[in-house]
């Protein structure tokens, strides 16, 4: 069971050394951090490592953290950091194997249509699906605007951008998200017929 | 200048002033494109609402916190012991050595070079059994070479376990 103090009291816990209101802490704020992370790569391996590294980032700057913002906002800005920093490394390591990379990309895509996953294609899956397709960050602010509860500022400054071009940044993912949408959905439609 | 779309997405995220909040509010009503269109961002946006959030492993939560226990044990003692505390007590000490020398050169008599010295005390010195002062000696050099041999294993053993890791 989770627990129903603020981010702002389970951190005081954690600076006084309670490690429990940490786990509460990851608790609250893990399965936006990991969605988080897969807008950036893609594999739920990588995706697990990042965010637990963001984890144990946090912990161990938590006496830093003034409050000045939400702490998911602050706790965003170290995933955005920390992902960004592993697909820099990744694309160093994987310079010499890019087309095996690519194998296994396309390995983890999902297919386009699979008798077994049929009952699941609902609207949501294809939604899922177009958010996979975008450019990290455009499906890393689309996830943060309606996911993350997060206003326009609070993103530009998890992502150390101005509000304004936040503002842009959104307008056109959600563009994009809608065309590759709608691109999914006719071809899923021209492949049942 | 702002394409429709983007006035409208405006309108439905609470960006606009209040007037521009009511023209655009004019505008539905009245424009069937900006009508069509407003319909069918909303609908949009309450689906990218429904977006689902992907579920970490069952052991992310453990993982984390064993992670962090780790780090905290491996941490030396000496950086784990408050340095404002290590201050306090030299400064105790610092300060009562200074009072204490302070006390004892006030309470000196600088004069007493004039004081006739008296030195017909007899200083008697214990008697001592030599053969019983061989063994405590020995003794107390076995157990020294003892524990001088214990705390270099010990020295030792930390050493190649820093090696290893």
């Amino acid at each position: 069971m989770q627990s129903k103090l603020s981010d702002t009291e389970l951190i005081e816990q954690t600076l006084a050394g309670n490690q429990a209101a940490y786990a509460d802490l990851v608790k609250r704020h893990q399965r936006f951090v990991f969605t988080l992370a897969m807008r950036f790569a893609k594999v739920r391996e990588d995706a697990e490592e990042i965010a637990q590294d963001c984890f144990i980032k946090a912990y161990r700057s938590l006496a830093s953290f003034q409050g000045q913002s939400k702490f998911s906002t602050w706790l965003y800005s170290i995933v955005y950091t920390t992902a960004m920093t592993f697909l820099r490394k990744k694309r160093v390591d994987t310079d010499s194997i890019d087309d095996e990379n690519a194998i296994i990309q396309l390995e983890n895509r999902p297919s386009g249509y699979d008798v077994n996953n049929a009952e699941n294609k609902s609207r949501s899956f294809y939604l899922n699906q177009a958010i996979e397709q975008l450019l990290p960050d455009d499906a890393a602010i689309i996830t943060m605007f309606y996911k993350g509860e997060q206003s326009l500022e609070e993103i530009a400054q998890a992502l150390g951008m101005e509000a304004n071009t936040v503002k842009v940044k959104l307008f056109r993912a959600r563009q994009r998200l809608k065309e590759k949408l709608e691109r999914n959905l006719k071809h899923e439609a021209k492949e049942l017929i | 200048m702002n394409s429709i779309e983007e006035i409208l997405w405006n309108y439905i995220d609470g960006n606009c002033t209040a007037e521009e909040q009511s023209i655009i509010k004019s505008l539905i009503a009245e424009d069937e494109a900006y009508r069509l269109k407003y319909q069918e961002l909303v609908s949009l946006d309450k689906e990218f609402s429904a977006i689902e959030l992907d579920e970490p492993s069952m052991a992310f939560t453990y993982n984390v916190m064993e992670t962090i226990r780790n780090e905290n044990a491996m941490v030396p003692l000496k950086a784990r012991i408050n340095k404002k505390i290590i201050i306090g007590i030299t400064i105790f000490f610092a300060v009562t050595l200074v009072a204490m020398l302070v006390m004892v050169f006030a309470s000196v008599n600088w004069s007493a070079a004039s004081v006739p010295v008296n030195l017909t005390y007899s200083v008697k010195m214990p008697n001592i059994d030599p053969g019983k002062t061989k063994i405590a000696v020995e003794g107390f050099v076995f157990f020294d070479v003892i524990l001088a041999l214990y705390l270099l294993d010990g020295y030792l053993r930390k050493k190649a376990l820093a090696r290893q890791a």
